[in-house]
C-alpha cells in the first residue's frame, strides 16, 4: 500500500468519525490552551538576556555591592527659558517630595534636594539647594543657575549643563521577579497631574525603569491593537480568496485553534510575554492560514468539478498532506535556528512558532477535513482570470526562458553589488522609537544629556578603608579623566569628586583646594564628617562598600551603536589592564554595555543557526523530492529573495540589526514552501510524461494560484507586524513581507525558467 | 465593714472601667507611656562608655568601628543633651572628636575636630536623616528617643515571646524625617523592646531591637545592645555599649566648643 492510499484511508476515517475528531481535538486544544494562564509578565530588558550571560552577571555583581541599577527619571522642561523660574522650581520641588512615595524607591535626587554646602571660615553649612521656593526673589532664583552649574553632582545628573532641563532621579530597589508596573503607574499619575497643573512645563517619564517597562507596555498595546484588526483582515482575505463564508469560518476556527494551544504551551513552558512573543500568534496564524487555504481551495475546486463534499476533501488531503507536512517542517526548521541566538525572548518566540507550526499541521489534516465534511459548504466557481494570466505567463516564460534568467541574473548582480554597504550593527536605544511618548522624552533628553542610560564600574583597593588612600583616589581620578575623553561618555561621577569638594569646603571654599589631598587620614576624616551630615536616602552606600574597600563609578553615556559600545568596552579593558594596577576593576557594566554585547553574541549565534537551518531545509527538500538536482535548483530561488531583499534594504539603512537577522530565519522556511509546492508538482508532471512546456502549465494550473494566495496571506501578516510599537517587530514584519513578495516573483518568473533549462532529467 | 468597702470600690472601679477608658484618649495614653519610657532612662547626670558599631552585609561580611563617648544630661526640659564622641578605629580617624548639642525644636549644633586638619569645623545641617558611617542608623534614631519629637498613639497590647507589650504608634513632628511612622513595643517596665520604622512611602524599612537592659542606680534602665535590621537592603547594624558608667562627674566645660582642642590630645 503506498502513501497516497494510506492517506485516503486516514481521510475516510476522519470523515466517518468527524464528530469524535472535532470533539477530541477541542478537548486536547483547550487543555493545552489552559497554560495561557501561566504566561509570565515580561521582566523588561533583563528578560532579553540569559541569566548566565557574562555582561549581565557583571551587572548583577555590581547590584549586589551597590544596590539596584534601575532608575526612574522625571524629565522637567519648561517651554521657554531654563528651570530657574519660580513655577518650574516649585514643580521640581513638589515632584521631588512626592517621588519619595514611589513604590520600591530608595533614593530621590533633584536640583532642589541637592545637598549644597556653603562655607564661612570654619562654619560649614549644608542644606537643600532649593527649599522654600516661595521665599526666593526672582533675582535670587535667576542667580541659582550660576551656583548650580559649578556643582559636579548637579550638571549632567539632575540638570543639563544649559539649565534647560531638570531631572528628578528615583533609584528603585525592585525585589526579584517584580515588574516595573507599580512605580511606572505612579510616575505617570504624577506626570499627568503636574502637566495639568503647570501648562507650559513638559514632564516626561524616562530612565531604565521606563525603558524596561516599554517591553511590557508595547507587548500589551501590540496585542490589543494588532490582533483584533488582524483577525478581521483574515476573515475578509479568506472570503475574497475562497468565496465561501463557511470556508472562511473554517479557516478562522483552524487559525484560532492553532494559536491558543501554542500560547498555552508557551505558558506551560514558563515563557514571558516579551514583545517578540507578540509576533508568534501572527506568524502561526499566517502559516495555518496558508495550510487552510491550500486544503480548502483544492477541496472547493474539486466540488465545483462535481465531486461530493467528502470525496473532495479526501482528495484535497491526498494532494496536500505531504506538501503541508514538508512546509510546516521547513518553516519550523528555519525558525528553530533562532535558538542559536542569545536572546531568550526570541528563542521563546521561535519555539512557540515551532509548536504552532506543528499544531497547525495536525489541525489542517484532522480537524479541518472533519469540519469541511460536517458543515454545509457551497462551492462557487471562481473567476479564472488569475489562471488565465498564469497560463499566459507560462507560455511567455517558455518562449523567453533564457532572457528571463539573464535579466533576473543581471538584476541580482546589480543589487548584490549594493550589499557591501551593509554592516552588522544596531542601536538598542531605538527599540521603542515607535512609542510616541518614549520618543518625545528621548528627543528631549538626548540632545542635552547624551542619553538616558548609565553604565557603572567598580574600582577595588584590595584593603579595608583603601578608598581613602590618596593613591587610590588619584587613580580613580585618572580613570575618570580618561573616560571623559571617550566619545561614548557624557559625564562621570566618582567618590573622588566628593573628596575634592570636601577638601575645598574644609579650606574656606577656595577653588585651589579642589584636589585630592595627600593625607590618607585627612581623607578618612573628611569622609567621616560627610557621612555624619547626609540626609535620608543620600548616604554613600550606593557608592562605596561598608568596609570602604571599593567604590563605584557612575558614567552617563552618549548614544552609541552596538559596535561603538563594544569597541569602547574593549578600549576600557585595555586601558584598565595597562593603567589600573595596583588596584583592580572588572571594567564597565550596565545596559549600554550589555545590550551591544548581546547583539554581537546573538549575531554570531544566528549566523551559525542560519547555516544549519538552511542546509537542513535544502536537505529536506532534496530528500523529499528524492533528487539531488532539484535540491540544488531549489537553492537558487531561496537565496535570491534574501539577496534582493537586503540589497533593497540599502536604500533605507546601512545597518543589519538583530531584527533583520531574525527576519531571515523566520522567512527562510516560509520562502521555501512555494518552491516545494512547485517542484513537487513539476516532478509529478514529468512523471506522467508531460513535455516540459506542458509540465510548466501543469504547475501553474495546480499550484500557481495557491502559491499566490499563500504568499499574499504571509505578506499581509508580516505587513501587519509593521504596526508594532516595538522597533524590532516592525523591522521583522517589513523585512519578511519584502522577502516573501520577492520570493513569490522569483518562484513565478525564475523557477520555471530554471526548470525548463536545468530540470529536464529526473 | 471594711471588707465591704473594699469590694464596693472594686465594683465601682469595674463599673467605671469604660469611663476610665474614655477618659484617656489613645493619643494621651500613647504620650503617657512614651513619656514614662523616656523618663525611665533619665536622671543619669552624665555618662561615659565605649561603643562598638558592627556592620553586617547580606553576605555576612562584618566591619567593626570603635568609638567612646561622654554624655551630659541636660536638666532643662526644653533642651537636649550634649555629647562628645571620640573615634578610635579605623586608624585613620583616630583622634577625631565630635561634639553635639542636641535641641528639641531647633537644629542640633555639631562640631567636629579633625586631627589631620588640626581644626574644629562647625557643621550645620538641617537634615541629618541619613544613615551614618555606612550603618543602618540615622541620627534621628538616637534623638528620636525624646518623646517630644513625635506624636503618639496607643494601639493596644501585644504579646511577643510570651511577654505582653504596649504597642505605640508615633509620627515625627519635625521636617525632613526619613520616616512616615514608627511602631514601638514597650514592656511593663516601660523599656522599649522593639521599634519598626516605616519609610516615607509607608513601607517597613527597618526594625530596631533593644537588648541587654541593665538597671543603673536602681532606677535607670539602659539597653547595652541595639540591633537594627534593614528589611529592604538586608543589612544589619549592631551597637554595643561597653563599660558604661553613670554619674561620674564630668566637667560641664568639656562639652563646650572651646574645649575640643584641649580634649582631643
Amino acid at each position: 500500500m503506498n502513501l497516497e492510499d494510506r492517506i485516503e484511508i486516514f481521510g475516510k476515517i476522519l470523515v466517518n468519525h468527524r464528530i469524535k475528531v472535532i470533539l477530541g481535538s477541542l478537548l486536547i486544544i483547550f487543555t493545552i490552551s489552559f497554560g495561557m494562564k501561566f504566561l509570565e509578565t515580561p521582566s523588561g530588558y533583563r528578560g532579553f538576556v540569559e541569566e548566565d550571560f557574562k555582561y549581565y552577571k557583571d551587572v548583577l555583581d555590581l547590584e549586589e555591592k551597590y544596590g539596584n541599577i534601575d532608575v526612574l527619571t522625571f524629565v522637567v522642561k519648561p517651554e521657554k527659558g531654563n528651570i530657574f523660574q519660580k513655577d518650574v522650581l516649585s514643580l521640581i520641588h513638589e515632584l521631588t517630595e512626592i517621588s519619595w512615595q514611589t513604590p520600591y524607591s530608595s533614593r530621590v535626587s533633584s536640583i532642589t534636594n541637592h545637598q549644597y554646602t556653603t562655607v564661612d571660615g570654619d562654619d560649614i553649612s549644608i542644606s537643600d539647594f532649593v527649599d522654600d521656593v516661595d521665599s526666593l526673589s526672582t533675582n535670587e532664583i535667576a542667580n541659582l543657575y550660576g551656583a548650580a552649574v559649578l556643582e559636579d553632582a548637579v550638571v549632567n545628573f539632575v540638570m543639563s549643563e544649559s539649565g534647560k532641563i531638570g531631572l528628578v532621579n528615583i533609584n528603585l530597589e525592585m525585589p526579584e521577579d517584580i515588574a516595573f508596573q507599580e512605580p511606572i503607574s505612579f510616575a505617570w499619575e504624577q506626570k499627568n497631574y503636574f502637566e495639568d497643573r503647570y501648562e507650559d512645563i513638559f514632564v516626561g517619564v524616562a530612565g531604565s525603569a521606563q525603558f524596561s517597562h516599554n517591553f511590557q507596555s508595547t507587548s500589551e498595546s501590540d496585542a490589543s491593537k494588532m490582533y483584533p484588526s488582524f483577525l478581521l483582515l483574515i476573515i475578509i482575505l479568506t472570503y475574497i480568496l475562497l468565496r465561501s463564508v463557511v470556508a472562511s469560518i473554517i479557516s478562522l476556527i483552524i487559525i484560532i485553534l492553532s494559536i491558543m494551544p501554542s500560547l498555552g504551551a508557551a505558558g506551560w513552558l514558563g515563557f514571558e510575554v516579551q514583545p517578540p512573543l507578540i509576533t508568534a500568534p501572527i506568524i502561526i496564524l499566517t502559516i495555518s492560514l496558508t495550510h487552510a487555504i491550500h486544503m480548502l481551495s483544492i477541496g472547493l475546486t474539486n466540488m465545483t468539478e462535481g465531486m461530493t463534499k467528502n470525496d473532495a476533501i479526501i482528495e484535497s488531503l491526498k494532494i496536500n498532506f505531504i506538501p503541508i507536512f514538508l512546509t510546516s517542517f521547513t518553516t519550523a526548521a528555519g525558525i528553530a535556528g533562532i535558538n542559536f541566538g542569545d536572546i531568550p525572548a526570541y528563542s521563546e518566540m521561535a519555539n512557540t512558532v515551532v509548536i504552532g507550526a506543528g499544531i497547525g499541521f495536525i489541525l489542517s489534516v484532522t480537524m479541518l477535513p472533519a469540519m469541511f465534511s460536517l458543515l454545509p459548504i457551497n462551492a462557487r466557481k471562481r473567476k479564472s482570470y488569475v489562471l488565465e494570466v498564469l497560463k499566459n505567463l507560462g507560455e511567455l516564460i517558455y518562449k523567453f526562458k533564457e532572457r528571463f534568467i539573464i535579466v533576473i541574473t543581471a538584476i541580482c548582480i546589480a543589487v548584490f553589488s549594493l550589499l557591501p554597504n551593509l554592516h552588522f550593527d544596531d542601536y538598542f536605544s531605538t527599540y521603542f522609537d515607535r512609542v510616541p511618548e518614549w520618543l518625545e522624552v528621548k528627543n528631549t533628553v538626548d540632545p542635552e544629556f547624551g542619553s538616558s542610560f548609565y553604565i557603572f564600574s567598580d574600582m577595588q583597593s584590595n584593603e579595608p578603608d583603601g578608598i581613602t588612600n590618596p593613591e587610590y583616589l588619584k587613580k580613580l581620578d585618572e580613570f575618570e579623566g580618561w573616560l571623559l575623553t571617550q566619545p561614548e561618555v557624557a559625564d562621570v561621577s566618582t567618590i573622588s569628586d566628593v573628596i575634592k569638594s570636601l577638601h575645598k569646603n574644609m579650606n574656606g571654599g577656595l577653588d585651589e583646594y579642589y584636589a585630592i589631598p595627600d593625607n590618607k587620614a585627612l581623607i578618612a576624616q573628611y569622609l567621616l564628617l560627610y557621612e555624619f551630615s547626609v540626609p535620608y536616602g543620600m548616604d554613600l552606600k550606593n557608592q562605596m562598600t561598608a568596609d570602604k574597600s571599593d567604590s563605584r563609578i557612575l558614567i552617563r553615556t552618549n548614544n552609541s551603536t552596538s559596535m561603538e559600545s563594544v569597541a569602547f568596552n574593549a578600549r576600557v579593558d585595555e586601558w584598565v589592564n595597562e593603567n589600573i594596577s595596583p588596584f583592580k576593576t572588572n571594567g564597565v557594566a550596565g545596559i549600554p554595555i550589555m545590550m551591544p554585547q548581546l547583539f554581537v553574541e546573538n549575531t554570531r549565534g544566528l549566523v551559525i543557526g542560519l547555516l544549519i537551518s538552511f542546509t537542513f531545509i535544502i536537505m529536506v527538500v532534496g530528500i523529499s523530492l528524492q533528487s539531488f538536482r532539484y535540491g540544488i535548483i531549489s537553492i537558487v530561488p531561496n537565496i535570491i529573495p534574501f539577496v534582493l531583499g537586503f540589497g533593497l534594504l540599502t536604500l533605507a539603512t546601512d545597518m543589519v540589526t538583530a531584527a533583520h537577522q531574525f527576519a531571515v530565519l523566520i522567512s527562510i522556511g516560509l520562502v521555501v514552501d512555494a518552491t516545494i509546492h512547485f517542484l513537487s508538482k513539476y516532478k509529478k508532471a514529468l512523471a506522467i510524461n508531460l513535455p516540459p512546456r506542458e509540465a510548466i502549465q501543469y504547475c501553474f494550473r495546480f499550484v500557481g494560484y495557491p502559491i499566490i494566495v499563500a504568499s499574499i496571506c504571509l505578506f499581509s501578516g508580516f505587513l501587519f507586524l509593521t504596526q508594532s510599537m516595538f522597533y524590532y517587530n516592525f523591522i521583522i514584519g517589513g523585512m519578511c513581507a519584502l522577502i516573501i513578495m520577492i520570493a513569490l516573483l522569483i518562484d513565478l518568473l525564475l523557477l520555471p525558467a530554471l526548470l525548463l533549462i536545468f530540470g529536464k532529467k529526473v | 465593714m471594711k471588707k465591704m468597702n473594699y469590694a464596693k470600690i472594686i465594683f465601682i472601679v469595674f463599673a467605671l472601667f469604660p469611663f476610665y477608658l474614655s477618659a484617656e484618649t489613645a493619643e494621651e495614653q500613647g504620650l503617657r507611656i512614651a513619656k514614662a519610657s523616656y523618663e525611665n532612662g533619665r536622671g543619669f547626670t552624665d555618662m561615659v562608655s565605649d561603643q562598638l558599631m558592627i556592620l553586617i552585609d547580606p553576605k555576612g561580611n562584618e566591619v567593626t568601628r570603635e568609638v567612646s563617648g561622654k554624655t551630659l544630661e541636660n536638666l532643662d526640659p526644653n533642651d537636649g543633651d550634649k555629647s562628645l564622641t571620640y573615634f578610635k578605629t579605623p586608624k585613620d580617624v583616630e583622634g577625631t572628636v565630635m561634639l553635639s548639642h542636641t535641641h528639641i525644636s531647633d537644629d542640633d549644633d555639631q562640631w567636629l575636630y579633625l586631627p589631620a586638619l588640626g581644626r574644629v569645623k562647625r557643621i550645620s545641617s538641617s537634615n541629618k536623616s541619613g544613615a551614618f558611617m555606612g550603618s543602618e542608623v540615622a541620627f534621628e534614631d538616637f534623638s528620636g528617643t525624646d518623646y517630644r519629637k513625635y506624636e503618639w498613639k496607643f494601639l493596644g497590647e501585644e504579646i511577643e515571646n510570651n511577654e505582653t507589650f504596649y504597642k505605640l504608634e508615633s509620627y515625627p513632628n519635625y521636617e525632613n524625617s526619613g520616616y512616615s511612622k514608627r511602631i514601638s513595643l514597650i514592656d511593663n517596665l516601660n523599656r522599649t523592646y522593639k521599634v519598626d520604622f516605616y519609610d516615607r512611602k509607608g513601607e517597613l524599612l527597618k526594625t530596631l531591637y533593644l537588648e541587654d537592659y541593665v538597671l543603673y542606680k536602681d532606677k535607670i534602665w539602659m539597653a547595652n545592645t541595639m540591633k537594627v535590621e534593614n528589611i529592604q537592603n538586608k543589612n544589619i547594624t549592631i551597637f554595643k555599649w561597653l563599660n558604661r558608667e553613670l554619674d561620674v562627674g564630668i566637667n560641664k566645660k568639656d562639652f563646650e566648643k572651646s574645649s575640643i582642642l584641649r580634649l582631643a590630645d
